[in-house]
C-alpha cells in the first residue's frame, strides 16, 4: 500500500482514539481509590511497536506525553524478551522513565500473530506506595529511598502468569493495599481491552497496511505542528517563573526557559533553572518534557492527532543536576508542581509573540493535602488534589470551576469524602475579587474548608503565594494562595505553601485552603463596564473591587457612567 | 368504524411530527405532518384531526395518547428555561458552578464552559447541616429560608430547586424548606427538591439534576396545559401519557413534576420499539438498535429483551457517547436512562474538507432548513443525504411516494466542486470514501454500547430504523462483523410506533451502602417489600390499576472501594446468588473478578411495569408509487440494481445488490448481503463477513 487514502487515515485515527478512550473508561469504572476513580489522576494511551505514542485517552495532558520516555526504557531493557501475556510495571524515576513513586505505569506489549504490534500504556496515581507519610508525598524527603517503594521496570505478568512475589511485595509496602491492588487490576483490565481493540485493527487492515497508516498519522501530525510553528516569528524568547520554595522561610526556585523558534522547529532549553534542592520538588525530565509538549500543542488551533509525530519538531533540554533534571537519588514526590510551572513559563514566553493564543496564569496546578490514620477500624488515606481556575484569554475571561489546562482532574464528591473519612467539608466556594483584573478577568480562586473530626497529621503541597499567577498584556496577577489552620479556639496560623514537616491538627480544627486566582488579560480600565456590572451582580467582583480594580462605579444595580468616566480618566 | 377505540402515539421531531394510530384490533394508520415549533400542540392537533377525518371516526374515539417530545432538550439547548433559583446548604452555593471540574476537550485554551442554569445571585444559602447518615448537625434555620424566599420574590424567580448536603439520607430539612417557600412564593413558582427527585449520594450530580428539573419544569407545565386545552378544543379529551428517558410512560401530570426525565423521550421510544420487536417477533434475543435520522445517529443495546440502561446523561453536551468519561460539556441528569449513544452524523450532516485535505462529516448539520443540496431548499453545502443520492442508495428523483423532489444534478455539482475536485478524485470514489468515513464515525456510537461494555457486536442483531438507518445498516454491520440486520415494518416512523408499545414504568431506589456481609435475607426481604409498597402506592396515586403490575428487582453492587456500580438482577433474595451474579458481571465487563474484596450493596432497585402496550396486528396499505432500476455504487463499481417494494420480497433470501424502497424509508442491500422478508413483514438481511 503506497497511496495514503485520507479517509482511511481518518477511520484508523478514530479507531485508535476510541481504544484509548475505552481504556480510560475502564480504569475509571473499575478503580478503587478516590484519587483514580473520583479525581481521575490517571492516563491511558496506545503506542506503536517502536514505542511511539499513537493515541491518547481523554485524560491528563501533562502525564500523557511522558509515555515516550518510559517506552524507550522498555526497548532498552527488554528488547526481544517480550511475549504475549506479558505486562510490565514501573514507578521509578531513575532508570525507568517514571515521574514520582505514586505514579505506577502498567504497560502491555500487544502481539498480532506472534509479532509485536504495539503497546497499551497506562499510568495512575496510586493512593500510597509507602514512605514516611500517608500518600507518599513528603516535601521534606531528600532521597528517593525515603519516599516509598521503588519498582524498577519489571514484569508484573509473565506470559499471562501474575508474578505473585511482586504483588506480595507491593501489597506489603502500601498503607492502602485494597486500593492499590484494585487500581492495578483496573490498569491491567484497560490494557487487556486495548489488546483486543488493536488486534482487531491489525486483523482488518493487515500488518503492512496499518503500519503504513500509522506512519502517515505521525507524518500528518508532524506536518500540522510544523505549520503551527512556522506561523511564529523566528527568535529567542526567554521567560522566568518561580516556585515559592519550601519550608517556613522559603527561597524562591527559578524556572528559566529559553524558547528558540527556528523555521518550523522549537527548542526549549531550561539552562539557568535553579539547581536541584534538598526537598521532594525535584522534577525528573519526563514531566518538564511532557509539560513542554502540552504547552506547544495548545498553540495549534487545529485538531492535531495525539501521536508522537507532533512532538518531532520540538526539542527539550535541561542540564543535569538542575531542578528539572535531577541526579539520583534526589527526592521527587512533590515534583508535579514544577510541571505546572514549566507550562506557565513556556506560556509566558509564547505570549511575547502570540498573546492571542496564550492564557494568563491559572491556579498553579493541584493543591495537595494528604492525611491518614485509622477510621472505623480501617486504615485510610485522605488525598485531596484541588484544582479549579483558569487565567484570562485574549478575548474571554478566565474560568472558575475547571481543571488546570495542563491537567484534566476532577473533584471528590463532598458526600463521599464525609462518608469514608473522618472529616467534614465546611465550605466549597468561590472567592470574590480574587481573579486578576484585566480587560478580561482571571477566574476566581476556590476555597475548600476541611474540619478534622479526629486528630490527624497531614502534608501539604501548595504554591503561588509569593509568586501569584501572572497576568498578560497588562492584566493583573491573580490573588495569592493561602493555607490557613484555624484552631477550635479561633486562633489562625498561616502554614507554609510547602511545609517541611508533617502538620498536626486536632479534632475540631479547620484547614482553609484558598487556591490562587487566575491572572487577568489586558488593561482592566478598558474592561466593558457592563461586564463589571454583571460580575458585581454575580458576586464575583465587589462594588469596592469594581471601583478599585476596574474604575467602574456601581450605584444600585447599574453602572454610574459619569462617575466611571471620571474614575477611569483619573488613573 | 363506530364502536372502535384508538390510541395515538405522537413523536415530535425537529422537522416532522409522526403520528401513529392503532385501533383495538391492532390496525395501524400513519401520518407525518410538519412540526410547529412556535406551538407544538397545534401540529399535534392538526395531525390527529387529519387522521380521524381520513378514517372517518369521531375524535372522541381516541381513548389514549402517548407522547414523546424534544421540548425539554430544546429548552436547555436554547437557554429558554425558567428563571431558576437554588436553595442550598450554607457554604455550598458554588457546588453547582464548580461542577466536577473536568474539561471535555484537551489542549483547547479557548474552551468555553457551559454556564450554570441557576445564576450565582439566585443561588442562596440557608443555615442547616446534615451528616452522612442523615444525622442533624445544624438544625434548619427557618429564618434564613424566609430571607431567601424574600430575595426570590424580589428577583421574580419562576422556579426554585432545593438541594441540601446529605438530604438523600434525610429529607426533613428540604421538605420543611419547601413548605416555607411554597407558603411565601405561592403556587405559580415551581418547586422541586433533591430528596424527592434523586435521593442518591453525590452532591453535584443531585444538584445539577434538580436544577435541570427546575429549569425545564415550568416550560413543561405550560406545555402540558396548552396541549390539553388544544386537544380538548378539537374534541380529544383522552388522558395523555409521556415517554420518559428510561423508556417507560407516565402520566402527563407526573411528567410535570419530573420534567428532567423527558430529555431523551424520543430516542428512548425507538429503543423500546426494538425491545418489543425482540419479544413479539423473535429477532433473536440480543440486538443493537441503530437509529439514524437527519442530525444524529443513535445506538442502544437490548439484551434478553431488556434495553440497557444507564443512570446518568449530560444534556447539551453535543455528542453523548454513552460514557461517563467525557464530562463537563453539558448538564448532567442522574435518572434512569435508556443507554443511548448519540453521534452527530445524520442525513443532514455537512461533508467538508479542511486545509490539510482532510474530509470531515458533521457534526455541523444543514438541518431541515436549508437542508441537503438535493432537496433544493437553499442548501449549498454537501450533506450525507446528497452523497446517498449520488451513490444511488436513495432515489435521485423523488422521495416519500413523490412528495419530495430530489435534485441529483445539484448534489453532483456540489460534491464535485467542494470535495472531489480539490481531492483530485472522481465522484464515485469520493462518495464511497465519504460513506466509509461516516460509517466509521457512526460505528463509534455502536461500539460505545457494545465493545465499551465488553460486548462483542458480532453476537448481536442490528435493528435499523429511522429515515436513514436502513440505508447504511449493511455497511455498519460489515464494519463491526455483525452478520444479521433486521429492518422492521414502519422503520421510518418506528419511534412513534414504540410509544404505543411501551408500558407504564416507574423505578424506585433504596440506597443501602452496606457490605453484603452486613445484610441478611430478612433485611433484604424487608427492603424490597418496602419498595413494592412504594411502587403500588405510586401507581395507584396516578390512577392506574395495580393488579397487572410486574415488578423487577435489581441491585447495584461494587467491590468495596469502587465508585461505580454494576446492576444485576435479583431473582430471589439469596445474597450468595446476588453476589455471584455481580462477580460474573464484573468478570464480563472488566475481565477480572476479586474473591478477596468485600462486595458492597449500594442500592436496591425495583422497576414497576404496568403492561399497557397496544397489540400491533396490521398496517394500513401505504400510498402507491412506481419504482424503477437505478445505478448504485458499491465498493469497486457502479452496477444497475433493482428497486422493489417490501411486499415484493419473498421469504427466501435474495442476494444483493438491490434496494427496497418504501413510503417511509429506503433499505440498501449491497452485494455482500442477501435479504428476505419474515412472516411479520420485517426485512432480514444476512451480511457476509468482509
Amino acid at each position: 500500500m503506497s497511496e495514503i487514502d485520507p479517509i482511511t487515515l481518518e477511520v484508523i485515527r478514530n479507531g485508535l482514539a476510541s481504544i484509548a478512550d475505552e481504556m480510560a473508561l475502564i480504569v475509571m469504572r473499575s478503580a478503587y481509590s478516590p484519587v483514580v476513580r473520583d479525581i481521575m489522576d490517571y492516563s491511558t494511551g496506545l503506542c506503536d511497536p517502536q514505542g511511539r505514542i499513537i493515541a491518547q485517552g481523554l485524560t491528563l495532558p501533562i502525564q500523557l506525553c511522558s509515555f515516550p520516555r518510559v517506552m524507550r526504557f522498555v526497548a532498552d531493557k527488554f528488547g526481544d524478551d517480550l511475549h504475549p501475556g506479558d505486562i510490565l510495571v514501573t514507578n521509578d524515576p531513575y532508570g525507568s522513565g517514571g515521574q514520582h513513586l505514586p505514579d505506577i505505569y502498567v504497560l502491555k506489549p500487544i502481539f498480532h500473530r506472534d509479532v509485536l504490534a504495539g503497546f497499551a500504556a497506562t499510568v495512575a496515581h496510586h493512593s500510597d506506595v509507602g514512605g514516611i507519610v500517608p500518600g507518599s508525598v513528603a516535601i521534606y524527603a531528600t532521597e528517593i529511598q525515603q519516599e516509598g517503594l521503588r519498582i524498577p521496570l519489571l514484569k508484573l505478568y509473565n506470559k499471562g502468569e501474575p508474578d505473585a512475589a511482586l504483588f506480595a511485595l507491593i501489597e506489603a509496602n502500601t498503607r492502602a493495599p485494597i486500593e492499590v491492588l484494585g487500581d492495578l487490576r483496573a490498569q491491567v483490565a484497560a490494557c487487556t481491552t486495548a489488546e483486543a481493540g488493536l488486534q482487531a485493527l491489525y486483523h482488518r487492515y493487515g500488518r503492512e497496511g496499518l503500519g503504513t497508516y500509522i506512519e502517515a498519522l505521525h507524518d500528518y501530525a508532524e506536518a500540522m505542528m510544523r505549520d503551527t510553528i512556522r506561523e511564529l516569528p523566528d527568535g529567542v524568547y526567554i521567560a522566568e517563573d518561580y516556585l515559592d520554595g519550601v519550608g517556613d522561610t522559603p527561597e524562591p526556585v527559578l524556572i528559566r526557559v529559553t524558547l528558540t523558534v527556528t523555521g518550523d522547529t522549537i527548542d526549549i532549553d531550561f539552562t539557568g533553572t535553579s539547581p536541584q534542592v534538598a526537598a521532594s520538588i525535584n522534577c525528573p525530565i519526563s514531566l518538564p518534557e511532557s509539560a513542554a509538549f502540552t504547552a506547544i500543542r495548545c498553540l495549534s488551533l487545529q485538531d492535531i492527532p495525539n501521536c508522537e509525530g507532533y512532538m518531532r519538531p520540538i526539542t527539550v533540554r535541561a542540564p543535569e543536576g538542575c531542578l528539572v533534571n535531577p541526579r539520583f537519588p534526589a527526592a521527587c514526590g512533590a515534583r508535579g508542581v514544577v510541571g505546572y510551572r514549566v507550562f506557565d513559563a513556556i506560556m509566558q514566553a509564547l505570549a511575547q509573540v502570540v498573546p492571542d493564543r496564550a492564557i494568563a496564569g491559572s491556579e498553579g496546578g493541584p493543591y495537595l493535602l494528604s492525611g491518614g490514620g485509622s477510621y472505623n477500624g480501617r486504615q485510610f488515606v485522605l488525598n485531596e488534589m484541588l484544582v479549579g481556575t483558569w487565567g484570562a484569554r485574549a478575548t474571554s475571561d478566565g474560568i472558575e470551576g475547571i481543571s488546570n489546562p495542563a491537567a484534566n482532574l476532577s473533584n471528590q464528591p463532598i458526600e463521599l469524602i464525609e462518608t469514608e473519612m473522618p472529616v467534614e467539608i465546611t465550605s466549597y466556594a468561590m472567592l470574590a475579587d480574587s481573579g486578576g483584573a484585566g480587560e478580561f478577568r482571571g477566574g476566581l480562586s476556590f476555597v475548600r474548608e476541611i474540619r478534622f473530626l479526629q486528630d490527624m497529621r497531614f502534608t501539604l503541597r501548595g504554591d503561588r503565594r509569593d509568586h501569584p499567577p501572572y497576568g498578560l498584556e497588562g492584566g493583573a496577577t491573580g490573588s495569592p494562595s493561602q493555607h490557613l489552620l484555624i484552631r477550635t479556639d479561633g486562633t489562625e496560623t498561616m502554614l507554609p505553601t510547602m511545609p517541611m514537616v508533617s502538620c498536626r491538627a486536632n479534632a475540631g480544627d479547620i484547614f482553609r485552603l484558598v487556591g490562587a486566582g487566575g491572572g487577568g488579560f489586558g488593561d482592566a480600565f478598558k474592561r466593558d463596564a457592563w461586564r463589571v456590572l454583571e460580575d458585581v451582580r454575580e458576586g464575583k467582583v465587589s462594588i469596592v473591587g469594581a471601583r478599585r480594580d476596574y474604575g467602574v462605579a456601581i450605584s444600585g444595580d447599574a453602572v454610574d457612567a459619569a462617575a466611571t468616566d471620571v474614575l477611569r480618566a483619573l488613573r | 368504524m363506530p364502536g372502535r377505540t384508538y390510541r395515538a402515539g405522537v413523536d415530535i421531531g425537529g422537522t416532522f411530527t409522526d403520528i401513529v394510530l392503532v385501533d383495538d384490533l391492532g390496525r395501524v394508520e400513519l401520518c407525518k405532518v410538519a412540526s410547529t415549533p412556535d406551538d407544538y400542540s397545534r401540529g399535534i392537533a392538526n395531525g390527529l384531526q387529519q387522521l380521524v377525518t381520513r378514517i372517518g371516526v369521531d375524535p372522541g374515539a381516541i381513548t389514549g395518547i402517548v407522547h414523546a417530545t424534544t421540548i425539554a432538550t430544546n429548552t436547555i439547548l436554547e437557554f429558554k428555561g425558567a428563571k431558576t433559583g437554588l436553595l442550598t446548604t450554607a457554604g455550598f452555593r458554588d457546588v453547582l458552578e464548580f461542577r466536577r471540574l473536568r474539561i471535555p476537550v484537551l489542549y483547547d485554551l479557548q474552551y468555553a464552559k457551559p454556564r450554570p442554569l441557576a445564576p450565582r445571585r439566585l443561588r442562596l444559602e440557608v443555615r442547616e447541616r446534615l451528616g452522612p447518615g442523615g444525622d442533624v448537625r445544624v438544625p434548619l434555620d427557618e429564618m434564613s429560608v424566609r430571607e431567601a424566599a424574600a430575595t426570590f420574590v424580589a428577583e421574580g424567580v419562576e422556579a426554585v430547586a432545593i438541594s441540601f448536603l446529605h438530604a438523600y439520607a434525610n429529607p426533613a430539612h428540604e421538605m420543611r424548606a419547601e413548605a416555607i417557600l411554597s407558603e411565601i412564593l405561592g403556587p405559580s413558582v415551581y418547586l422541586t427538591r433533591g430528596s424527592e427527585i434523586l435521593p442518591e449520594i453525590r452532591e453535584y450530580e443531585r444538584a445539577s439534576t434538580v436544577v435541570v428539573n427546575a429549569y425545564v419544569g415550568p416550560v413543561i407545565r405550560h406545555y402540558a396545559e396548552a396541549l390539553e386545552a388544544r386537544l380538548a378544543s378539537v374534541g380529544i379529551t383522552a388522558p395523555i401519557e409521556m415517554m420518559h428517558s428510561g423508556g417507560g410512560i407516565m402520566r402527563l401530570a407526573a411528567s410535570v413534576k419530573r420534567a428532567a426525565a423527558l430529555v431523551e423521550s424520543g430516542p428512548a421510544a425507538g429503543v423500546i420499539a426494538c425491545a418489543r420487536l425482540v419479544r413479539g417477533e423473535g429477532t433473536g434475543a440480543n440486538i443493537i438498535s441503530f437509529d439514524m435520522g437527519g442530525t444524529t445517529a443513535k445506538a442502544a443495546l437490548v439484551e434478553n429483551g431488556e434495553a440497557a440502561r444507564t443512570d446518568e446523561y449530560e444534556v447539551g453536551a453535543g455528542i453523548n457517547l454513552s460514557s461517563k468519561l467525557v464530562k463537563g460539556g453539558g448538564y448532567p441528569i442522574k435518572m434512569p436512562f435508556i443507554d443511548v449513544s448519540e453521534i452527530g452524523a445524520g442525513g443532514g450532516s455537512i461533508v467538508a474538507l479542511d486545509d490539510k485535505r482532510r474530509v470531515t462529516v458533521g457534526p455541523r448539520s444543514a438541518g431541515a432548513m436549508p437542508g441537503p443540496v438535493c432537496y433544493g431548499r437553499g442548501g449549498t453545502e454537501v450533506t450525507l443525504t446528497d452523497v446517498f443520492v449520488l451513490l444511488g442508495y436513495i432515489n435521485g428523483e423523488s422521495l416519500a411516494a413523490g412528495s419530495i423532489k430530489v435534485d441529483s444534478a445539484g448534489a453532483r455539482a456540489a460534491l464535485e466542486t467542494q470535495i472531489a475536485g480539490p481531492l483530485g478524485q472522481d465522484i464515485a470514489t469520493t462518495a464511497r470514501g465519504v460513506l466509509s468515513l461516516a460509517v466509521s464515525t457512526m460505528t463509534r456510537a455502536v461500539k460505545a454500547v457494545s465493545t465499551y461494555r465488553g460486548r462483542d457486536p458480532r453476537d448481536f442483531t442490528l435493528v435499523a430504523f429511522g429515515g436513514n438507518g436502513p440505508v447504511v445498516a449493511a455497511d455498519i454491520a460489515a464494519a463491526l462483523g455483525i452478520r444479521r440486520i433486521v429492518v422492521p415494518l414502519a422503520a421510518g416512523v418506528f419511534s412513534g410506533l414504540g410509544l404505543l408499545r411501551s408500558d407504564v414504568e416507574q423505578e424506585f431506589v433504596q440506597p443501602l451502602l452496606k457490605s453484603t456481609g452486613e445484610l441478611s435475607a430478612a433485611r433484604l426481604e424487608a427492603i424490597y417489600a418496602d419498595l413494592r409498597t412504594r411502587a403500588m402506592m405510586s401507581l395507584a396515586d396516578e390512577g392506574y390499576g395495580t393488579d397487572a403490575a410486574v415488578l423487577r428487582a435489581t441491585a447495584d453492587l461494587r467491590y468495596f472501594g469502587q465508585a461505580y456500580e454494576l446492576n444485576v438482577p435479583v431473582a430471589d433474595l439469596d445474597l450468595a446468588a446476588i453476589e455471584e451474579a455481580f462477580h460474573a458481571e464484573h468478570q464480563r465487563t472488566y475481565g477480572h473478578r476479586s474473591l478477596r474484596d468485600p462486595v458492597q450493596f449500594v442500592n436496591a432497585r425495583l422497576l414497576a411495569r404496568l403492561p399497557s402496550a397496544s397489540v400491533i396486528a396490521e398496517f394500513a396499505p401505504e400510498p402507491a408509487f412506481t419504482r424503477k432500476p437505478r445505478q448504485a455504487i458499491f465498493a469497486g463499481a457502479a452496477v444497475e440494481v433493482e428497486v422493489i417494494g417490501r411486499s415484493a420480497l419473498g421469504d427466501i433470501a435474495r442476494p444483493g445488490p438491490f434496494i427496497v424502497e418504501d413510503y417511509d424509508c429506503t433499505c440498501v442491500v449491497p452485494p455482500f448481503a442477501a435479504a428476505r422478508r419474515d412472516a411479520a413483514g420485517n426485512i432480514e438481511i444476512e451480511v457476509t463477513p468482509q
